[in-house]
């Protein structure tokens, strides 16, 4: 794999599994790993291109003008790689364009850029928080503070709702600044959107006078600040007595049930999200996912397993309900669930993957992960509009050859037939258009490709795929994103550029989110028998070896890595279950699928700094047991936790406080360099990580101890340089054995 | 069936077969909780990392549910496991018998459960795990620092003992699967 990668992924946000694409069907199904597109449509790109005209488009498909495009510059006219039709330029580019003067779209520099697109007016995009009252009193206390602090900083134009909820939902007028003044609905009845209208007082059948009337629960910011800010001073604990042995009554479903109706009532497609803040299981009305009574405990894996969740696929059809309106209307549900035990997560999880809403999963509102991540949300960039885009839709278009088989990440796909789809459907198929409520420039999806020509000989010399990104910018306006990428066809023999061109880190996120989708419905031990016999495949066909002669076998460095991403894979958070609640799960699972290539591999594999006195610079190592020294210390980043591990002298040194003595100023200057780095890490990353800071034979140490690969032990245990360290696991030595012994049989 | 013949092989083992009781494990994090969990659903020793929800993992052998849940963490993470006591059969407490540290917290925290009303009449098994350690208690030296005697001794010959509250100490490796099963058969006497 080349360092172009990486370039290209700056230049155009986008990855791909292979550099060089086959011409035909059967040397992509023998290839192994199939064709996918990692793509970040809101990647945030130097330079890009950003330009307040409207694109010139395909007549026939509606693809957008590109550097890739051939012009016939004598007739003023290019010919659309996705659809070949001759298409003449519009008389004001007939006027101007030549070889020498050329428009930005289509410069070759520009394989990404962006459209500021009419109407001049600008949207305020719409904030619902809707908020738990029954957590106890110093937990709310932590959730008020930081509400308060985000009104702060939300854009004044802003418009802003407000619904609280406990054993019934309250919907709060904020044009009252001397009493408050709230709608209050019953948390188990079942209302539909007409009966909302009207509980609301929202009257009239046209958008503009039931905005009118909705002015009083969707205001904005810099008029309803005051009277909010003393609506959250004064939010108590939820009244309802709650008896011994009873879990408080939350109904979690009804209350996004209104924050979703209101928005659907006054602002269809008109950017907005529902921020729900939960502190604890929903127990009461639609989408209940556990009874109020203690002694029913929440669903574990094994009741799921055993089908003995009686709540669980009630609540998750509600949920989705939900989610599927909230993401017609382009509009996306956040959830920060906060709390010590489940809440519904697994239940719930679709209202963020369909939408696009964001996810954060902590133990408490007072941790960092919690606030710091909400403060992040509402930062803004260089140019002070929040770094978000609401309403989004995504078109994917392909060269006649190629045809989508479908999306895999957040959002919803928008079913549509014509020449670019595939029959086969993975993932969000069956379209080339999806729509996500809220994007941002992590937001990523994968794509699935179908070489469809059964034709062995390559007729074209490039295959060509092109993405438009339509959103509501957060300054109001809407923009266009366009993407066009091309890849060069090589020929079936051709295996070297095969090889070449292998993106083995884009092949094993794929994969992995992949997994992850068919786990929605496959047992999880057949997924991981899918993904072993794909890389028994792979390795089969891309390894060196003489056959029945295990130690001939030899793979080439461009292949080098990719077992070592299923080893881990195999063994993680994302496939195995135990010890992982169903809402962990849910909720690893979920930031898996959202997330670009880095981010997702490191989930997969995390890295392991080491800091010592052997070198000034942190050095990278290996994920492995043997990595854990005495004498040095480890940075371990999982994406969702960075951990701080002192090896065994490093302690002691610590205890005999070395580190305040003025000789051992290395050593003081030591310990600084890993907090130093991890601080960088919780700043760049959203969510904002846990961060751990722990020593050698410490519990906090079993998360290093999970992740590394158990090296040298055979199925006996053994004592480590670091202390004690138990497994029967399968270190990697003993898999790729196992792999070798597969893929050189006859 | 292989599998179904384990689960029955592992609870006669354990001397819990036909028994219908629900279990909970208790003690401070890293005492070895899931790891015993997990020993006892796979026969397998693996490392397990530190979760957001430690008390959702629930292990169904037979009619016997087992169920973990960290002490000593903050005070929200205590009303969880109080709200689960109510109906239990028996506890497991683990205590890590080389973490001498945290001896007094563990104390403190079997100190509490023994005090609960609703334990009055629960048999209590305490593991000290991880006697493999080199650095590991003796079971004399845990027995005091977690002020057993107090309690009276209620014997590991299974002879009841009117008047005594039975709670009794079991040193153990899950590591090295040794000790916890003459635990289990200890406080399978007590279960119906």
């Amino acid at each position: 794999m080349s360092e172009d990668v990486y370039t290209l992924e700056a230049k155009d946000g986008i990855r791909c599994t292979w550099q060089n694409w086959p011409s035909n069907k059967v040397t992509a199904t023998r290839n192994v790993i199939p064709i996918c597109l990692v793509y970040t449509p809101l990647k945030e790109i130097e330079n890009i291109a950003l330009v307040e005209y409207e694109p010139i488009a395909c007549s026939r498909c509606k693809s957008v003008l590109n550097p890739h495009v051939a012009i016939d510059f004598v007739s003023k006219a290019w010919g659309c790689p996705f659809c070949m039709t001759r298409n003449s330029f519009p008389s004001h580019y007939k006027a101007h364009i030549s070889e020498t003067t050329l428009p930005a779209e289509l410069m070759a520099q520009y394989t990404t850029m962006e459209y500021i697109l009419p109407p001049v007016v600008a949207l305020p995009p719409v904030f619902v928080f809707v908020v738990d009252t029954c957590c106890d009193t110093e937990e709310l206390s932590y959730l008020k503070s930081s509400l308060q602090q985000s009104l702060s900083i939300l854009p004044a134009e802003a418009l802003i709702g407000f619904i609280t909820f406990g054993k019934n939902v309250y919907a709060y007028n904020l044009g009252w600044t001397e009493n408050t003044r709230c709608y209050a609905f019953r948390g188990d009845k079942k209302y539909e959107l007409p009966q909302i209208k009207d509980l609301l007082g929202l009257i009239g059948n046209d958008p503009r006078s039931v905005q009118t009337g909705a002015r009083r629960f969707l205001m904005p910011a810099s008029e309803c600040e005051l009277a909010l800010n003393n609506i959250i001073e004064d939010l108590s604990k939820d009244a309802w007595p709650v008896p011994q042995g009873s879990r408080p009554l939350r109904c979690v479903g009804n209350a996004l049930n209104i924050a979703v109706s209101l928005m659907e009532l006054a602002y269809t497609r008109h950017g907005g999200r529902i921020m729900l803040f939960a502190g604890g299981a929903a127990s009461f009305g639609p989408g209940m996912i556990v009874g109020d009574k203690l002694v029913d405990s929440i669903r574990t894996q094994s009741d799921i397993k055993n089908d003995n969740a009686k709540y669980l696929k009630p609540a998750i059809q509600f949920y989705q309900g939900i989610s599927e309106r909230a993401a017609n209307n382009g509009h996306a549900i956040d959830i920060f669930c906060c709390a010590i035990d489940q809440i519904g997560l697994l239940e719930m999880r679709s209202l963020s993957e369909k939408t696009g809403g964001y996810l954060v999963l902590t133990d408490t509102f007072k941790s960092d992960v919690f606030r710091l991540s909400l403060q992040k949300i509402f930062s803004r960039d260089d140019t002070g509009a929040l770094r978000m885009g609401f309403n989004s839709t995504i078109q994917a278009f392909t060269s006649p050859d190629i045809k989508i088989n479908g999306a895999i990440g957040p959002g919803i796909g928008v079913k549509k037939k014509n020449p670019f789809v595939s029959e086969v459907e993975i993932g969000m198929g069956g379209t080339n258009h999806w729509q996500i409520g809220s994007i941002d420039n992590q937001t990523t999806l994968s794509f699935h490709l179908d070489i469809v020509n059964q034709e062995p000989q390559a007729k074209r010399t490039h295959a060509f795929v092109q993405f438009q990104t339509k959103y509501q910018h957060s300054g109001g306006r809407s923009r266009l994103r366009v993407t066009t990428v091309k890849y060069p066809v090589v020929e079936t023999a051709n295996i070297a550029k095969f090889i070449s061109g292998f993106d083995q880190e884009t092949a094993a996120v794929i994969m992995a989110r992949w997994a992850v989708s068919k786990s929605e419905t496959e047992e999880t031990i057949d997924v991981i028998r899918w993904i072993d016999r794909t890389l028994i495949r792979l390795v089969k066909k891309f390894g060196e070896y003489q056959q029945e002669m295990p130690h001939t076998f030899r793979l080439c460095r461009e292949f080098g890595l990719y077992p070592q991403f299923m080893f881990h894979m195999r063994r993680s958070q994302f496939l195995q279950t135990f010890n992982v609640s169903p809402d962990e799960s849910a909720y690893y699972r979920t930031m898996l699928v959202r997330e670009n290539v880095t981010n997702s591999l490191l989930m997969i594999q995390p890295a392991l700094l080491q800091y010592s006195f052997e070198s000034p610079h942190p050095t990278p190592v290996l994920l492995d047991i043997a990595s854990l020294k005495n004498n040095v210390i480890l940075l371990l980043d999982t994406f969702f936790t960075v951990l701080i591990w002192h090896g065994d002298l490093i302690v002691k040194w610590k205890k005999l406080g070395y580190q305040e003595q003025e000789e051992y100023e290395n050593f003081r200057e030591l310990l600084k360099l890993p907090v130093a780095d991890a601080q960088s890490i919780l700043v760049e990353r959203f969510p904002v990580p846990r961060l751990i800071e722990t020593d050698c034979g410490k519990g906090a140490e079993r998360l290093l101890k999970a992740k590394v690969n158990p090296s040298g032990m055979g199925a006996g245990n053994a004592t480590v340089e670091s202390g004690n360290y138990f497994t029967e696991d399968v270190s990697m030595k003993t898999f790729m054995d196992r792999l070798i012994e597969y893929a050189v049989k006859a | 069936m292989f599998l179904v013949n384990w689960f029955y092989g592992a609870l006669g083992y354990l001397g819990l077969y036909q028994k219908n009781a629900k279990l909970v494990f208790l003690g401070l994090d890293n005492a070895g909780k899931s790891t015993l969990l997990q020993m006892l659903k796979d026969d397998r020793m693996a490392q397990l990392e530190p979760t957001v929800h430690p008390q959702s993992e629930e292990l169904v052998m037979g009619s016997i549910r087992f169920r973990t849940f960290d002490l000593g963490g903050h005070e929200i993470a205590r009303k969880i496991w109080k709200d689960y006591l109510g109906s239990v059969d028996g506890i497991v407490f683990m205590v890590d018998s080389s973490d001498r540290e945290r001896f007094e917290l563990s104390r403190n925290e079997l100190n509490e459960l023994l005090s609960m009303e609703e334990l009055q009449n629960v048999p209590f098994i305490i593991l000290g795990n991880k006697i493999d350690l080199t650095d590991a208690a003796s079971e004399e030296e845990l027995r005091n620092a977690l002020g057993l005697d107090t309690y009276g001794y209620y014997g590991k010959d299974l002879k009841s003992q009117p008047g005594v509250r039975p709670i009794e100490l079991f040193m153990c490796s899950v590591a090295r699967r040794t000790g916890y099963a003459e635990g289990f058969r200890w406080l399978s006497q007590f279960l119906k």
